[in-house]
């Protein structure tokens, strides 16, 4: 506190002279660089996965073995490092990864921070600036698994899937259309994304193994390539080369068949007991069926938070007084645990929000609007989502029938418009 | 005229603003450069290390018998009331003739205080006694009935074809979290899931149609494992004897690690990861008893 805030009042009213003024002002001024600094940006870095590591309850050493053999397998965000074992196109991968710059031939450099990471944040972790503002999140990519795809429900997309979502964007959501990037610059953005995957799926894994690990071996995982490349590694990784071989077999639709007949059949199936689409997108396909559900990637934070609550409220009642040593001693852990926990929720994962079911009556398919995707989307469901697959529970010549039906939902004429529709939907209109 | 007091308080928010105010995050663990370097190196060479193998689930192979253990789950302190869910779609057919759903999650027999669906298994073991014939043919079913699933634990081998049925009117999905594995099973049918690796510890299995719906699914590579019944009785036979066995144990309610249920057995050496060891003599049929359960390992 300087002198001249505690003159007394109106005794100096007019006596603060000019030259103090400028003393107050240059100080703080000075004290605004200070407290700016001007160092220079630390390099990007990988974060770990602190809600997994917290989950698993990894010691701080253990936390940072994860992170070493990390670095040592992907390198880092500015020095992409690939085995051969991932199959990954390190020249792509580099002309991704560091700042936005040029090379010595003019050529854009840093293509991932330009454009996906301020969503979909350096790790791929989908924790970027802007997206708590989006709705839906980005996708965060380290559990290796994604939705719109061409492939079997369990398996990865194809190479070509993703170039597709990069060409076309997401309808209905933030993700936008990168058509103006030409294919080479595509096609590497499509391969860091597999990079970001495949790292985010060892580290998952890597946390997982501290569990299985026996007692002997002191909570050190084994430093071996069989155990690092052939149980971590690898079965992230060798899905991503076996996707082309796993596409979804799509029969044509026979020759003619009556369009109309055809939406005739999708609806009844649309609202039957074997497709039962009806349970979920709702009597009128506004997408208001089931409502509270949520997706892969919330529901893991619902619950870590569910048990945060519980474990808070157990040790809040825990008689400390009477305890062991010992026990006293895993209280405190506890509690340690507990405040760790709800402050990386805090500042590593976004307000877990309920997945909605497609409002089928817009027309807009996130997926893709061929009646291809369709199809896809019926018979391996999303994966990631509660939508399942209807593979095998219907013929896909049926399947062909709902997505006649469901393309014509958004054109259906039913009368006077929105009549039966429920109150909360009409008001809509 | 500008008064000292603006200037301070403008000032002050400006610094305010600069230092800003998002969320602190925990720091991110750094990794060990030197120790990377060093590791890639050797992950890059194609060379296999000269270290032990890299499975953590192995073990050594010694003898030729075989042994069974068996044992009972006992809940100590008071068992809590059984609520019933909430049932609120389909009440047609899942809350028929005013029929009630009941949480399964803590399951005790009032009258033998036995705890069920309290799964057992063996981390590893160097070999598996081969099934008789009518034990490998006969598939696992996993059926649902009146919007429950029957087995609120399930567990088979990976690689035996699983029949999961719908004996219900209305369709369902099975949903088995960590798979993908997420298929519509439609009125009266089925369809066979064949799991094709291990689950570390018991995976949700749920219905996206009817959200109370839950059970939980286990597959071991060489089935030895259990699910305690109503009584909380359990029994695995066939166990490789002479090799000392090291079994998890997991509850739904558990508040261990991962669900595993650490208990206070130091006869046993049971570790906070629910994890005993025990080596069995050639036909013994060694019988643990009553094992106690505290109320307090299990939450809410």
């Amino acid at each position: 506190m300087t002198p001249l805030l505690k003159s007394p009042r109106g005794s100096d009213r007019h006596g603060f002279k000019k030259t103090h003024s400028w003393v107050v002002f240059c100080t703080l001024l000075g004290c605004f660089f200070v407290s700016s600094g001007c160092n220079k940006t630390p390099p990007a870095s990988f974060r770990s996965n602190m809600i997994e590591a917290t989950k698993q309850r990894l010691s701080q050493s253990q936390e940072k073995q994860v992170a070493t053999v990390l670095l040592a397998m992907f390198g880092t965000p500015d020095n992409p490092v690939v085995l051969a074992e991932t199959g990954l196109d390190l020249e792509k991968l580099t002309l991704c990864a560091g700042p936005v710059r040029s090379d010595i031939v003019g050529r854009k450099n840093g293509l991932y921070r330009e454009h996906c990471a301020h969503c979909h944040g350096i790790t791929g972790d989908a924790m970027g600036p802007t997206a708590a503002f989006l709705n839906p999140y980005p996708r965060d990519y380290r559990p290796g698994v994604f939705k719109f795809k061409s492939t079997e429900r369990v398996e990865k997309p194809t190479h070509v899937d993703l170039v597709r979502i990069l060409h076309n964007g997401i309808a209905g959501t933030s993700m936008p259309s990168f058509a103006l990037l030409s294919e080479t610059q595509i096609d590497a953005l499509a391969e860091y994304v597999k990079y970001l995957s495949i790292r985010g799926e060892t580290e998952l894994s890597l946390m997982r193994a501290f569990f299985e690990l026996d007692d002997d071996a002191k909570g050190i995982l084994p430093e071996t390539r069989e155990f690092l490349i052939g149980e971590m590694l690898l079965p992230a990784s060798e899905k991503w080369l076996a996707a082309k071989e796993s596409q979804i077999p799509v029969p044509l639709i026979s020759e003619g068949v009556d369009l109309v007949e055809s939406i005739a059949k999708g609806k009844a199936l649309f609202y039957g007991d074997k497709a039962n689409c009806v349970k979920c997108h709702g009597v009128t396909g506004l997408g208001d069926g089931q409502a509270n559900d949520y997706d892969d990637w919330n529901k893991p934070i619902v619950e870590i938070d569910k048990e945060l609550r519980g474990t808070r409220e157990r040790i809040k009642v825990t008689a400390t007084a009477s305890m062991s040593p010992e026990e006293l001693a895993e209280h405190v852990a506890l509690q340690d645990w507990v405040t760790k926990l709800s402050q990386v929720l805090d500042g590593d994962s976004l307000k877990p929000r309920t997945v909605v079911p497609r409002n089928l009556r817009h027309g807009v398919y996130r997926g893709g609007r061929r009646p291809l995707d369709l199809y896809y989307r019926i018979y391996a469901g999303i994966n990631g989502a509660p939508m399942p697959a209807a593979k095998g529970a219907v013929s896909p010549e049926d399947i062909w029938h709902i997505v006649n039906y469901v393309r014509s939902l958004p054109y259906e004429f039913d009368g006077e418009l929105g009549a039966d529709r429920p109150l909360i939907a009409r008001e809509r209109f | 005229m500008v008064r000292p007091v603006h200037f301070i308080c403008i000032s002050a928010i400006v610094l305010g603003l600069a230092g800003g105010c998002g969320p602190s995050r925990i720091s991110s663990p750094s990794a060990d450069d030197a120790a990377a370097q060093q590791l890639r190196v050797m992950l890059g060479s194609t060379a296999a290390s000269g270290n032990s193998s890299g499975d953590l689930t192995s073990a050594e192979s010694t003898g030729t018998g075989w042994g069974s253990l068996s044992g009972r789950f006992v809940f100590t302190g008071t068992p809590p009331e059984t609520k019933a869910l909430v049932i609120d779609k389909d009440t047609e057919i899942c809350s028929k003739d005013g029929r009630k759903s009941l949480d399964r999650s803590l399951l005790v027999d009032s009258s033998t205080k036995g705890l069920a669906n309290v799964v057992l298994f063996v981390r590893k073991v160097s070999r598996v006694k081969e099934p008789s014939e009518t034990v490998a043919a006969s598939a696992a079913v996993f059926d649902q009935k009146w919007c429950e699933f029957l087995s609120p634990v399930f567990s088979a081998k990976v690689g035996q074809a699983v029949d999961v049925r719908n004996s219900d009117p209305i369709g369902h999905n099975t949903n088995i979290s960590g798979s993908s594995f997420n298929q519509l099973i439609p009125a009266g049918q089925g369809t066979t899931y064949t799991p094709d690796r291990e689950t570390g510890m018991p995976s949700m299995v749920i219905c996206n149609i009817h959200p109370w719906m839950k059970a939980y699914v286990l597959f071991r590579k060489d089935g030895y494992a259990a699910i305690s019944g109503t009584d909380g009785s359990f029994r695995i036979q066939n166990l490789p004897a002479e090799e000392l066995l090291e079994f998890q144990v997991w509850h739904e309610r558990s508040t261990g690690p991962n669900g595993s249920l650490g208990l206070e057995k130091p006869e046993l050496k049971w570790t906070k990861k629910g994890r005993f060891q025990i080596k069995l003599v050639p036909d013994e049929e060694k019988n643990l008893g009553d094992i106690e359960v505290p109320a307090g390992v299990l939450g809410g």
